[in-house]
């Protein structure tokens, strides 16, 4: 059975990126615009099996969205990866202290990403 | 329709429809060929050649019409009840073309089809791309990428 | 096409919107607005930007978007004020990111010795004055390249440095409130090699006292593999500090690495069957047996606790996590998306397809109701009633349809701040910009039509219509000039306006240059509004005006036929020392136009309202003949050429007897006013514009064409070409003639 794994970005560029190396992985994509619209994917869609997420978003960031997801007893175990730009270690542990599970850097390797969720994923 | 096999060039088959015009009788491609519908009155166009009968309307699209008889240098159709538009395309154009009546569909291989005798007028030199004879009758293959008004010539 | 290029293409459009983004919010900050949710979204449009660059690998655009980005960061985190000089530099930045990303996606050039001017000033701003930005963020553009590839690729394993490593891991809490999981963890490192895994119960506490929250377990890994110490902690990355972590290398003794500790002789477990169940199953049995532990062991799962979740890892491996708290499905307390600004986005073609075929919907009502008409229905009739109905819902659908390709004029006005600021700079008159009305909506090729002809009016109004500052000072006004671009709907139009607080236009000097270029007489009476209008005329700018920046020899006339080409008509008023205006008034849409249906030798043809000032039965005291076709027509003491249609499009060879037919008084281009002479008016009515171009070519006279109710095609008459094949090339100097004539 293959995995779902929840895009949250507010770049479309960014979004179709995930798209193809996650679709081309295999993986079933969920995808999301920003923490808003990801926690409202969440409770409609399938519960995916990992999520990754943008920090820099309108509406409701990266650090926001983790939280959320954290806070509901219904999500709080599902693995988060955070893409940041830069490997920039104040927003790194800012995402952790937020519950983030591990971390891509963008530009990301799609075998990297694939890899990354794998790691997390059981 | 007959499927064409790509894999046998040479006796290739292929489907040409008929029609009349006047005494003489011609064909086209049948790949070129959209649908065959009755007369309908043109609007006539201003400066445009007397071959072109004016413009259409075909489902909401403007569809040019060509006599040709007029085309190939003939004395132009009298239209009646009986006239034909066969509505072709030509690259990313849709044109009408006015004949007397359609005759026949017929399945050709290409080797059937003649090359254009050398003493063709410059008329058969532009549009007949080569000679068929069935049933002892003699029909003219149309080629139709010159049948519209060429810009620069006509503009003048 | 190729997903990457498709990826590729997506990119270039997002960053349109970005920059556009960008430079509304960079506007806003500017005029003031320096709210923290208008800083982030300017931080994140560049952030975007270079995001996507990153991707793929154009370096330049990345570059300067990180230096950018860093000084937007500074302003962002409050270390930087949005002073008006900051953000003077940061709205060239967005120029020069704009030059920046149109180059890399049309693959030209940018001046470089620009783009480096400004990454100084803007690392200027930065707290350290211009040192140079942190070069390990560089570091991570480096070897970045989008490539698709199979992920089942093995790892390689690094270099055999030894015989393996000893792994002492104790978990915190916070690893797991992070979703990380031991098992997982032991899974990467069964990985790299075979691993003998050893759990430490020791500190786990009673039933009592379990805190289903905490973390008691530790783990002591015997990982016989040729991988080096990076690749092992690489495994622990995402829980640094979330645990306790020891690794320490072993000898080369392959395949009998026990640890000192480890006290009875661990299974060997080979790296690519790693049973995590049986291997947690183990831990716990080990829980279990422990002669401290209560004789009940621990009876049920733990929440929140791995090992005790440990069984259903392999098949749900997350979901017994959480198994003892009920689960929230509705999602009580998150915050919902606004229903009001969803949007789709939608192929243009599929738009236009569907406006083609309510197109032919309007015609085929229009054709049935005729066709009713001519049964002999009574207006009364159920079916007359019936398809007055549809009409209704026909003209509904076809305004709806209309409005999916409406769109704000946004997109036009947003491109004109920029223009503003070289303007300014290159003629060295302050001035400040500020538009009204951006959210009113017109279909999207008038916008895109829009964008040329407004350029040319803002340059003009920069150019000519505003006073140096000295003037303005001399004037008592202030020294920043204003531009003010407005769009408003009115009367089914748009009407957009260009104004400046200028000077006004010199109406002595407009006169004596249209008197000095023949385009008028002398002696002609003509009204202060006449005067305004002739700068429309061909001929009235020349080379002699032509400056760098209103462009080489493009004059007004060209903008009011561009203006005209798309049903429009423009207006200038001004004040002496006040300024000028100018007034367009476009269709909503290109798709429909109102037209005057009119039969000409037999003939039915349209001719565009918005050209025709009125219409008027010739009398034959008014009509004269000029000599062979030639006729004037006087028109309120003004003789006016009278152009016999048919003539024209030749569908006669005579003129027709002007008092039998209608004279419709038009407009054309640049102002000349002509008369033309049809059979009759049928009447007035919108009609669909058809292309004749699609499936023919250009008629010279001929707009486009139409299919009326009857369901033949109607041609749309070219007004302008009529009039000027009509008159000849010597048009000016006719009217001249006929103007010293009256």
């Amino acid at each position: 059975m293959s995995m779902t794994v929840l895009t949250v970005d507010d770049s479309r560029t960014m979004r179709e990126m995930l798209r193809l190396a996650l679709a081309d992985a295999g993986f079933k994509v969920l995808q999301a615009e920003d923490g808003v619209h990801g926690l409202e994917v969440l409770t409609q869609g399938d519960r995916p099996d990992v999520i990754v997420t943008d920090i820099n978003m309108p509406r409701m960031d990266g650090f926001g969205f983790i939280e959320e997801v954290r806070s509901d007893p219904h999500y709080r175990g599902v693995p988060i990866l955070v893409l940041t730009t830069e490997s920039d270690a104040e927003k790194k542990n800012r995402a952790r202290m937020a519950g983030a599970t591990g971390w891509i850097v963008k530009p990301f390797n799609p075998v990297k990403l694939v890899d990354a969720i794998r790691r997390v994923a059981a | 329709m007959t499927q064409i096999n790509p894999n046998n060039a040479a006796g290739a088959l292929r489907e040409l429809i008929s029609f009349r015009i006047g005494a003489q009788e011609f064909c086209v491609d049948i790949m070129a060929v959209r649908e065959i519908r009755g007369w309908t009155a043109a609007t006539a166009l201003p400066q445009s050649p007397s071959f072109v009968r004016g413009v259409i309307n075909l489902r909401g699209a403007v569809l040019p019409i060509v006599d040709l008889a007029a085309r190939l240098g003939f004395e132009g159709s009298e239209t009646t009840e009986r006239s034909v538009i066969i509505v072709a395309q030509i690259g990313e154009q849709v044109v009408g073309l006015l004949v007397d009546a359609v005759s026949d569909i017929l399945t050709v291989t290409d080797d059937v089809i003649q090359p254009t005798p050398d003493v063709a007028s410059d008329t058969a030199k532009t549009f007949v791309r080569g000679l068929l004879a069935i049933d002892g009758r003699m029909i003219s293959l149309i080629g139709l990428e010159r049948v519209l008004p060429d810009l620069d010539l006509e503009a003048a | 096409m190729d997903p990457l290029a498709a990826i590729r293409d997506t990119f270039f459009q997002e960053c349109e919107e970005q920059l556009a983004e960008l430079e509304s919010g960079l506007l806003a900050m500017e005029a003031g607005d320096t709210d923290s949710e208008t800083i982030n979204a300017v931080f994140r449009a560049v952030h975007s930007i270079k995001g996507g660059a990153g991707a793929f690998s154009l370096d330049a655009l990345v570059r300067f978007a990180h230096v950018f980005e860093t000084a937007l960061d500074e302003m962002r985190s409050g270390r930087l004020a949005p002073s008006q000089d900051a953000l003077k530099v940061m709205l060239r930045a967005s120029d020069v990111l704009a030059d920046h990303v149109r180059a890399a996606r049309d693959d030209g050039a940018v001046d470089e010795a620009h783009t480096a001017a400004l990454a100084e000033e803007l690392k200027a701003l930065g707290p350290d004055g211009g040192a140079d930005a942190d070069e390990g963020s560089e570091d991570d553009w480096g070897d970045f390249e989008f490539k698709p590839m199979s992920v089942d690729a093995p790892d390689e394993p690094a270099p055999m440095v030894g015989g393996g490593w000893r792994v002492a891991f104790k978990p915190r809490a916070d690893l797991y409130a992070k979703a990380n999981e031991t098992a997982l963890l032991l899974r990467e490192l069964g990985r790299l090699g075979a691993i003998e895994v050893e759990c430490d119960a020791s500190a786990l506490p009673s039933l009592a006292d379990i805190d289903p929250e905490a973390a008691y377990l530790a783990w002591t890994v015997t990982l016989t593999s040729d991988a080096d110490e990076t690749s092992v902690r690489e495994v622990f990355e995402f829980v640094d500090g979330d645990c306790e972590l020891e690794i320490t290398g072993l000898q080369t003794d392959v395949g009998g690495g026990a640890g000192p500790d480890a006290g009875d002789a661990p299974e060997q477990v080979p790296g690519g069957d790693l049973d995590i169940s049986a291997l947690l199953a183990r831990a716990q049995a080990a829980a279990d047996s422990r002669p401290s532990s209560p004789a009940e062991a621990i009876p049920e799962p733990v929440p929140a606790e791995p090992v005790a979740a440990a069984p259903a890892i392999a098949s749900a491996p997350v979901a017994t996590a959480t198994a003892a708290e009920p689960a929230s499905p509705d999602g009580q307390g998150q915050p919902r998306k606004s229903e009001a600004g969803a949007t789709i986005r939608v192929d243009l073609e599929r738009v236009d397809r569907l406006i083609d075929l309510v197109g032919e919907l309007v015609i085929n009502q229009a054709m049935l109701s005729q066709r009713v008409m001519e049964a002999g229905f009574a207006r009364a009739s159920g079916v007359a009633m019936g398809l007055d109905e549809l009409e209704q819902l026909t003209r509904e659908i076809q305004d709806s349809v209309m409005a999916i390709r409406a769109q704000p004029v946004k997109s036009v006005f947003q491109r004109m701040p920029r223009l503003v600021r070289e303007v300014g700079a290159m003629t060295g008159k302050p001035v400040r910009l500020v538009t009204e009305g951006e959210g009113t909506e017109v279909d999207k090729t008038v916008i895109e039509r829009l964008a040329d002809p407004l350029t040319h009016m803002i340059r003009n109004a920069i150019d000519h219509g505003l006073e140096s500052p000295e003037k303005r000072a001399a004037a008592g006004k202030a020294a920043e000039g204003v531009v003010r671009l407005s769009a408003a709907h009115r009367s089914g139009r748009i009407v957009i306006e260009v104004a400046d607080d200028g000077g006004g236009i010199n109406r002595e000097r407009v006169k004596s240059i249209a008197v000095e270029r023949g385009l008028i007489a002398a002696d002609a009476p003509l009204s202060d509004e006449e005067i305004d209008n002739l700068i429309f005329m061909p001929g009235f700018s020349t080379a002699s005006e032509v400056s760098d920046i209103s462009g080489r020899g493009v004059g007004m006339d060209v903008v009011k036929r561009s203006i005209q080409a798309l049903g429009g008509r423009i207006a200038i008023s001004s004040r002496p020392g006040k300024g000028s205006t100018f007034t367009m008034s476009l269709p909503l849409t290109l798709a429909v136009l109102d037209g005057m249906v009119v039969s000409v030798a037999g003939q039915t043809l349209v001719a565009p309202i918005t050209a025709i000032v009125e219409s008027l039965q010739p009398k034959a005291s008014d009509v004269h003949s000029l000599g062979g076709h030639s006729r004037v027509i006087m028109i309120r003491d003004t003789y006016i050429p009278l152009i016999d249609v048919g003539m024209a499009l030749n569908y006669r060879a005579t003129p027709m007897d002007a008092t039998q037919g209608v004279a419709l008084l038009i407009e054309g281009e640049g102002g000349a006013r002509a008369a033309l002479l049809v059979d009759a008016i049928q009447g007035q009515r919108q009609v669909v514009i058809k292309s004749l171009e699609a499936n023919y070519r250009q008629v010279p006279g001929v707009a486009a064409a139409t299919i009326l109710g009857d369901g033949r095609v109607a041609l749309i008459l070219d007004i302008d070409t009529i009039v000027a094949v009509s008159r000849g090339a010597d048009s000016v100097r006719a009217e001249k003639r006929l103007a010293a004539a009256g």
